[in-house]
């Protein structure tokens, strides 16, 4: 029985956040998607101590946002005791090369290569992972 | 102070110094010429009075002869020499200078000679003339024989007048001795001064000349230095420098070019790394909304191909089409960017290798032949360049080819400390009027959609050779293929050690 999945996807292109959603959907994954389009949203959640907030099972990061970035909502994620063992995958592009090396210090589960084509295996690897993981 | 006027001014010294010695020479002559004659005069002045001695002798003579033998031949002498005594006084007059203690001796002597003559001379030679009249008049004469000659003061006026010409010559010896002292005294002092002044002038020139080749030898070396720097691309070269020289005018006119020249070549560097910088964030900036277009094409497509009529689909297509060449030439421009930015160590390599390695990438071109003129050189370089230029210039000769059975042909010669490269095909030949044009970048000779091409692939071989100022050229022969070739130096110390003498801009 498949239970579902709770998603916050941090991420300020529309067309990004159709991506992810229509990606979710084609491969029929049961999901409930909560979008934030920047940063500063994110880290407002995060260090809101109000109980009523749902914490989400994963969170998807995009890193280049406005106001505040993903490595700023990544450094406020590990600060907070409530939230720090939620899984993050970031979402990049391929040629963000520096970027990825510096996600990495931040103990993230993996990254998910934009564009989310299907036909592209390479950029759903980490996608798949992510649904593995969720599965179990 | 000016080299100019250092030189003019140690020029009129030495000139003023000769001009001194000179002037001192020529008063020497002056002096040397004016005892010679006062020598000659003193000569005349000795030699007549030594004949008025010996004629005033002959006049004493003749007188006492005549008066004893009264042959009238001792008259003749006598009168000879009172004539020609005349004359000799006459002469010594103006020989000897007015005013001179010799004029008052020999004042004294013709006075002494006239009261000889007025007083015993003449009395004498008339009584004798008388005498043959009557015996009273010989009486009377030989009376005053008698009282004249034998009386003492006759031979005292003689005596007196001895003494007179042996003052009168010793005289002028004496002044000869002096005069030959002075002179000598002079010559002497003249020689010193004429040395000292020569010596002092030799001096003088040799040291200006030294100076003055020392100072411009030693500014015009450290110019050359440092022009042969601003040449090497070092601009903060600076050379320190007060004088007021025009040497030292140039040398502050170079500080001041390699200043002015740093600060532009400065600039200049800023604007082609900004250039660059903006290529750079252009095309990856342009990547992104492009990709987005492409998304939403591609979810069309596969979520909805199905409901839409034939022609939409088509459309679609013609869509995808021009994103990818879109994506290409945003993929060229940071590719030309790139190009030459990256700067790898120099190494040691091999054109065969690189060569197999081009070779291994073009597995998509069937029909075409690569020949290799081996054996291909090694060269020590930075092998990207190197391997961008054969790789762009090879692709293009394949990528173009128009024949079914072609051959691309790599070959290479020797030029002195460059080897000039060559690759020939017998595709369609490029015509004359775009020779300059195909090196620009997103120049294609073929319309886009024949044949996907960006147009950077030569541009990049230009922006390649022209950073490191060697040159790359093209002929051809429409229809029978193109051969492109560009130099390269054979060891490289840096990016622009090897400018070729060829290279033109």
């Amino acid at each position: 029985m498949k239970r579902v999945i709770h998603i916050l996807l941090i991420e300020d292109d529309t067309l990004d956040q159709m991506e992810v959603k229509r990606t979710l959907e084609r491969r029929n994954i049961l999901h409930r998607l909560t979008i934030l389009t920047n940063g500063e949203e994110a880290i407002q959640m995060i260090e809101n101590t109000d109980e009523d907030i749902e914490k989400p099972d994963i969170i998807l990061l995009d890193l280049n946002m406005p106001k505040r970035n993903g490595f700023e909502v990544l450094a406020s994620l590990r600060a907070n005791d409530r939230w720090k063992d939620v899984k993050v995958f970031v979402l990049t592009t391929s040629d963000e090369v520096s970027d990825k090396h510096a996600a990495q210090l931040h103990g993230i589960s993996g990254f998910i290569t934009k564009p989310l084509k299907l036909e592209s295996p390479s950029s759903l690897d980490a996608f798949n992972l992510m649904i593995d993981l969720m599965n179990i | 102070m000016k080299i100019a006027h250092i030189i003019l001014v140690s020029f009129f010294s030495i000139l003023i110094l000769f001009s001194i010695t000179t002037f001192i020479n020529y008063q020497q002559y002056g002096l040397v010429n004016e005892n010679a004659e006062r020598l000659e005069r003193s000569t005349l002045i000795v030699r007549n009075s030594n004949r008025f001695q010996r004629n005033f002798l002959n006049m004493v003579s003749g007188l006492r002869g005549y008066l004893l033998t009264n042959e009238t031949s001792f008259l003749q002498t006598y009168d000879s020499a009172v004539v020609e005594n005349k004359h000799i006084l006459s002469e010594l007059t103006t020989l000897v200078p007015e005013g001179s203690d010799q004029k008052i001796i020999l004042d004294d002597i013709r006075e002494l000679q006239k009261y000889w003559v007025s007083e015993f001379a003449t009395p004498l030679l008339e009584a004798k003339r008388n005498a043959d009249i009557s015996e009273k008049e010989n009486q009377a004469f030989h009376k005053l024989y008698r009282e004249k000659l034998l009386n003492k003061l006759e031979k005292d006026v003689q005596a007196s007048l001895q003494r007179k010409f042996s003052d009168f010559t010793n005289y002028e010896y004496g002044h000869r001795i002096s005069d030959r002292e002075n002179l000598a005294h002079t010559v002497q002092n003249t020689k010193s001064i004429s040395f000292y002044l020569t010596t002092i002038s030799v001096i003088l020139g040799t040291g200006i000349a030294i100076f003055i080749a020392h100072y411009i030898s030693t500014r015009i070396v450290r110019m050359v230095k440092m022009a042969n720097e601003i040449a090497g691309g070092n601009y903060a070269v600076y050379m320190q420098e007060k004088g007021n020289s025009e040497l030292s005018q140039l040398t502050r006119a170079l500080n001041n070019m390699a200043s002015i020249l740093g600060s532009h070549i400065a600039v200049l560097k800023r604007q082609k790394d900004e250039v660059d910088q903006f290529a750079h964030i252009v095309s990856h900036d342009l990547k992104a909304p492009l990709r987005g277009i492409d998304n939403v094409v591609t979810w069309i497509e596969e979520d909805h191909s199905f409901d839409l009529p034939p022609k939409v689909n088509e459309y679609l297509k013609v869509i995808k089409g021009r994103i990818v060449r879109a994506e290409n030439l945003l993929k060229g421009i940071l590719m030309y960017a790139r190009a030459g930015r990256e700067a790898p160590d120099r190494e040691v390599v091999d054109v065969n290798e690189v060569l197999a390695e081009i070779r291994g990438d073009l597995g998509t071109y069937t029909g075409i032949a690569l020949e290799i003129q081996k054996p291909m050189p090694t060269l020590f370089t930075q092998r990207v360049p190197l391997v961008q230029v054969f790789s762009n210039l090879i692709v293009n000769a394949f990528k173009y080819h128009d024949k079914k059975n072609g051959a691309v042909t790599i070959s290479w010669r020797e030029e002195g400390e460059y080897y000039h490269f060559f690759v020939s095909d017998n595709g369609p030949g490029i015509p004359e009027l775009y020779h300059q044009k195909i090196f620009a970048i997103f120049q294609t000779l073929q319309e886009r959609d024949t044949l996907e091409s960006v147009g950077v692939g030569l541009a990049i071989v230009k922006k390649i050779l022209d950073d490191r100022q060697l040159f790359v050229s093209v002929t051809s022969e429409p229809g029978k293929g193109a051969t492109f070739s560009f130099t390269w130096p054979k060891h490289e110390e840096h990016e622009t050690s090897n400018p070729h003498p060829a290279y033109r801009r």
